[in-house]
């Protein structure tokens, strides 16, 4: 399993849906459960998956999944 | 009061914000402009609104809703939601409302209380519905607004049943009594609660709207509430239409640099939004907004929980305006203590009451107190957006009410030029967000996980949300925390109950502190968890 269809696990199982299938280009708005409150829910569960920890000011920057994807991938990739 | 707005003896609201608008003139004018996340926008003229609300009330006329029958509508921010509960109303039967980030738990409590006939949702928010439907006998009919055939039976495509329906319906005489919109609300024991209101609810709404929010026909009013809850019907749908009031209605989530964007360009005059909302823009960078012109902005106004004062500071000093806190329940319907222009702002005050009502502060042994001590905030009884009663739970209802008086569960005391200031809640209930939550759901949810044996839950201070939701919980002996478990047990109660009911913080202990009857000793979490004196806990289970 790559780092892309990882990242889509931890969505399904976040959002306690299993069809859901992420794009780079989507974002919040695309994803009816997805509020501010459950974003916390989804970076608490992204760190833990990955074993990675982000700074609020990396989180902030995200604006869809394709960028906090590219950060999950820094992160790995200076592990 | 508003006797203008009556004509006929027509009190039904859903024919009051539309075809009545029509009547008077402002068929032509419009009445919402939708713009969706992706910021397209589609206009909705007053004649275009009354249409697709009398299609939906031939749609359910034509499955055989009847007056009475509850129906629900469990969608985000869309223009459906809003056709479907003007429908609903429109035929007499009850409107009711979902947060559309309700878990099935959440769902099975209200959908299953109230009995629901129908429910109008979406596909992806149909899977939690159909993992409890079984559980749910009296719910016929379920509407999904995006799929484009009828599944079964009775799971139905929305464009289909309207492609059907005709255009055209007689909204029958309603009188001033009749049920009309439920929302559910949590007290701080048992179950959620269904408050369910009138049509003549919407005197006092439209009264509000005009002598409070300052609302009339050349305003462009943008109420940023969830349909989900009462702000969102009674301020995002009936008020303002009530008046023939152009709405703009976003379909998108927070974002500082898109929100003060829509204040520009479309010319927003007044505001309602939320604390929580206020005090995030607070926090963004200046150059956001340095670069928008919020020239024709006139008004700004808040609602959901108390407004600290440093909130309007940062407003008088960046848009140059006050922030009028307002003060409502669920049951109360519409604005009940308030600011307004024209009433000098003390910051951190509630305001005065709104014109039309009378308040008091009543001591525990029923006197009234007006020499700024804490007390009871009561509403003399009879209010015209006052709830008819808590569905199946009239007893509960009853005890709202002493000697005239409603217990409104806040206390507040009136200081010597009668403004009103927010002390506190008299029970256990979280304000999160503007989001009344009970610590008994939360308590409950997490009594299903296998590996608790004893929860117990308080709201704390937060700078953001007001109040956030803390857990305390004993693990079974045979299980240890872990960071597993903790995913696990915020991730539950998310999908379960909902996201705003996820505990913010998670603390494991030896033991909930009870009193001797069993009963949850949530003060003295609280106290441990501020550092403070916990009290009296000679009443402690040993």
């Amino acid at each position: 399993m790559d780092t892309f269809e990882e990242l889509n696990a931890v969505f399904c199982k976040v959002f306690d849906d299993k069809d859901i299938k992420i794009t780079p280009e989507m974002t919040a708005d695309n994803i009816d459960e997805w509020d501010s409150l459950s974003h916390v829910n989804l970076v608490v569960a992204i760190e833990k998956h990955f074993g990675v920890k982000f700074k609020s000011s990396e989180i902030i920057r995200w604006k869809n999944v394709g960028q906090m994807l590219t950060s999950i991938n820094e992160k790995l990739a200076a592990k | 009061m508003n006797s203008i707005l009556i004509k006929n003896n027509q009190y039904n609201i859903g024919y009051i914000c539309t075809s009545q608008q029509c009547d008077e003139g402002r068929g032509d004018k419009i009445a919402m402009r939708w713009i969706n996340s992706s910021l397209e926008k589609t206009d909705y003229t007053f004649n275009d609104i009354d249409k697709e609300s009398n299609k939906f009330a031939n749609v359910l006329k034509n499955l055989s809703f009847n007056k009475g029958d509850i129906f629900f509508t469990f969608l985000p921010k869309s223009t459906e939601q809003i056709f479907a509960f003007l429908g609903t109303l429109k035929i007499q039967a009850v409107a009711g409302t979902l947060f559309s980030n309700f878990g099935e738990e959440s769902l099975l409590d209200r959908l299953g209380d109230s009995g629901a006939k129908g429910i109008i949702t979406k596909k992806s928010l149909y899977k939690k519905v159909s993992r409890i439907q079984e559980k749910l006998p009296a719910l016929e009919t379920i509407i999904i607004t995006d799929i484009d055939e009828h599944l079964s039976e009775n799971v139905l495509s929305y464009s289909l049943l309207m492609k059907e329906a005709s255009a055209k319906f007689n909204v029958e005489l309603t009188q001033p009594d009749i049920p009309s919109v439920l929302h559910y609300t949590s007290g701080s024991t048992g179950k959620p609660k269904g408050v369910l209101h009138q049509h003549k609810s919407v005197l006092l709404q439209s009264y509000t709207s005009q002598h409070i929010l300052q609302l009339n026909e050349n305003e462009i009013f943008w109420c940023t509430a969830d349909q989900g809850w009462v702000t969102g019907t009674s301020y995002g749908i009936i008020g303002p239409w009530s008046l023939g009031v152009t709405q703009v209605h976003f379909g998108g989530s927070y974002n500082a640099d898109v929100w003060m964007s829509l204040l520009e360009n479309e010319k927003i005059t007044i505001w309602y939004t939320a604390p929580t909302a206020l005090r995030m823009l607070m926090r963004e960078d200046r150059a956001i907004y340095l670069k928008h012109d919020l020239r024709n902005l006139k008004h700004i106004f808040s609602v959901g929980e108390p407004l600290n004062p440093e909130v309007i500071h940062w407003s008088r000093e960046l848009f140059k305006k006050d922030i009028y806190d307002t003060w409502f329940q669920t049951e109360t319907g519409s604005i009940m203590i308030t600011n307004r222009p024209g009433l000098t702002v003390k910051p951190g005050s509630m305001g005065k009451p709104n014109g039309a009502i009378d308040a008091a502060i009543i001591s525990d042994e029923g006197n009234i107190i007006n020499d700024k001590k804490t007390g009871n905030l009561c509403l003399k009884a009879g209010w015209d957006s006052m709830f008819r009663t808590y569905l199946n739970n009239e007893d509960v209802y009853n005890k709202k009410f002493k000697n005239g008086y409603y217990y409104s569960g806040d206390l507040a005391y009136r200081d010597e030029e009668g403004y009103y200031w927010f002390v506190g809640r008299n029970d256990d209930v979280i304000n999160t967000a503007g989001h009344l939550i009970s610590p008994f759901e939360i308590e409950s949810a997490l009594l299903e996980i296998p590996e608790i044996a004893e929860s117990g839950v308080i709201g704390a201070p937060d700078d953001i949300l007001f109040e956030k939701v803390v857990a305390y919980v004993r693990l079974k002996d045979q299980f240890s925390w872990s960071d597993d478990l903790e995913m696990d047990i915020r991730l539950r109660l998310a999908n379960k109950l909902s996201s705003i009911a996820t505990p913010q913080e998670i603390k494991v202990i030896k033991e909930v502190p009870k009193n001797k009857s069993g009963k949850i000793m949530r003060r003295v979490l609280k106290a441990w968890y501020m550092g403070t004196d916990p009290g009296d806990i000679s009443t402690l289970e040993e």
